[in-house]
């Protein structure tokens, strides 16, 4: 018997495969720079989408969805709501790791994107063939 | 060389479809119960009663990101550091360039648009920043969200306008250094105060630790800062929001700045 919930998941699981056989293909086979750096993009939030997989819990009861690992009502917060709490909530640590690596992927790629732009100004091509024949 | 990667990529595809294939349905759920980390971070992300332990803080995410893992994110953020000095390296030797004649930027809807849109960003942006330690937010998000502000008003009114206004390179690299140079007196305030009443304190303290009892409040006036972490969320705000800013200064310098610099290293 096939549950649609594992259906669904491994559709998004296995897309994500493939997203990232695309992402590899584009790194190694496409000669453009601009075309190497979208592919290194869709590569970077691949990985970090397995990250955040990695760190989702399921519904314990079908009317109990499992919650962000933010704890909304600290004010009045006692043991019992903490204990509650940790046991509901998804795992934070992908979700912290993915944060940084958001941010500093932008920086990457904007400085990926800067440099490529130097080599177009330099070479008056972005493309790696050409470029690897030019001398100097 | 080119066939042997594309056969070991095609293999890996059918390897990785394969396995998802085999254990669909047996283990590709998310499983019901986290790794017991987890449960310590999420336990003691904000525990008023193991005050020895806990960060003070609602949100786990923004816990782990500037105290359980503090310095994990002190590296990342130098590899952002990293990243804008490259962008700013590749950007040396720009010529004088002047304002062209005429009207500049699209058209004065557009314009008008941005005017209250901008405003609005870097108001959400701020309030990302400042709430980071409450609700899902922080400084790199803030930042990130405000750098777009820029971004709108370089494309939409010009890069010169934006240089008019102040919001030059030079000014950005200062508040990003301001920013940084936040975050690196944060990470080592608790051991600065502890060093003279001789108690020992740790880098990237936050609150009082079992052998050391000394750490930044958690309430100001009955609101919760989560001692160091509203500053580094602000700091941090700053350094990236500035960062991008020299970025997208950088690559929409006009054309012919650059000309005479390229023909020059291509001799």
């Amino acid at each position: 018997m096939i549950s649609l919930p594992t259906y669904l998941l491994t559709i998004i699981i296995t897309s994500m495969i493939v997203n990232l056989a695309l992402a590899l293909y584009g790194i190694f086979f496409k000669p453009h720079l601009t075309k190497k750096i979208i592919a290194l993009t869709i590569l970077g939030d691949t990985a970090n989408t397995f990250a955040l997989i990695v760190g989702y819990r399921r519904w314990i009861y079908p009317d109990t969805p499992s919650r962000p690992p933010v704890l909304v009502n600290y004010a009045n917060a006692n043991q019992e709501e903490l204990i509650k709490f940790v046991n509901t909530a998804v795992d934070p640590l992908p979700q912290a790791l993915v944060l940084t690596a958001i941010v500093i992927g932008l920086a990457v790629t904007l400085f990926l994107v800067f440099l490529a732009l130097q080599i177009y100004r330099l070479y008056g091509t972005l493309d790696v063939r050409e470029i690897k024949r030019l001398k100097g | 060389m080119r066939h042997i990667l594309g056969i070991i990529i095609i293999l890996l595809f059918i390897i990785g479809f394969s396995l998802v294939l085999t254990i669909a349905g047996n283990y590709i759920l998310p499983s019901q119960e986290i790794r017991s980390l987890a449960k310590y971070y999420l336990y003691l992300a904000y525990n008023p009663w193991h005050r020895n332990f806990t960060v003070m803080s609602p949100e786990a995410v923004t816990s782990i990101v500037w105290d359980f893992r503090g310095l994990d994110t002190v590296f990342e953020t130098a590899v952002f550091y990293l990243a804008i000095i490259g962008s700013i390296a590749l950007g040396r030797g720009i010529l004088k360039y002047s304002k062209p004649e005429g009207e500049l930027g699209l058209s004065l809807i557009v314009k008008t648009v941005t005017k209250i849109s901008a405003v609005m960003i870097i108001a959400v942006a701020a309030s990302i920043a400042l709430h980071g330690h409450l609700t899902p937010g922080g400084g790199f998000q803030g930042g990130a969200t405000a750098a777009v502000a820029p971004l709108l008003i370089l494309i939409i009114f010009s890069h010169y306008y934006l240089l008019e206004k102040g919001v030059t390179k030079d000014l950005m690299l200062f508040l990003r250094s301001l920013g940084l140079t936040g975050i690196g007196i944060v990470a080592i305030i608790v051991y600065l105060i502890a060093l003279p009443q001789g108690i020992h304190a740790y880098v990237l303290q936050n609150q009082p630790k079992p052998d050391s009892s000394i750490g930044l409040p958690a309430y100001i006036n009955g609101q919760l800062i989560s001692g160091t972490l509203w500053f580094f969320n602000i700091f941090e705000f700053f350094a990236v929001m500035a960062g991008f800013t020299i970025v997208f200064l950088l690559i929409t310098i006009p054309e012919r700045a650059f000309k005479k610099e390229g023909e020059g290293e291509k001799q």
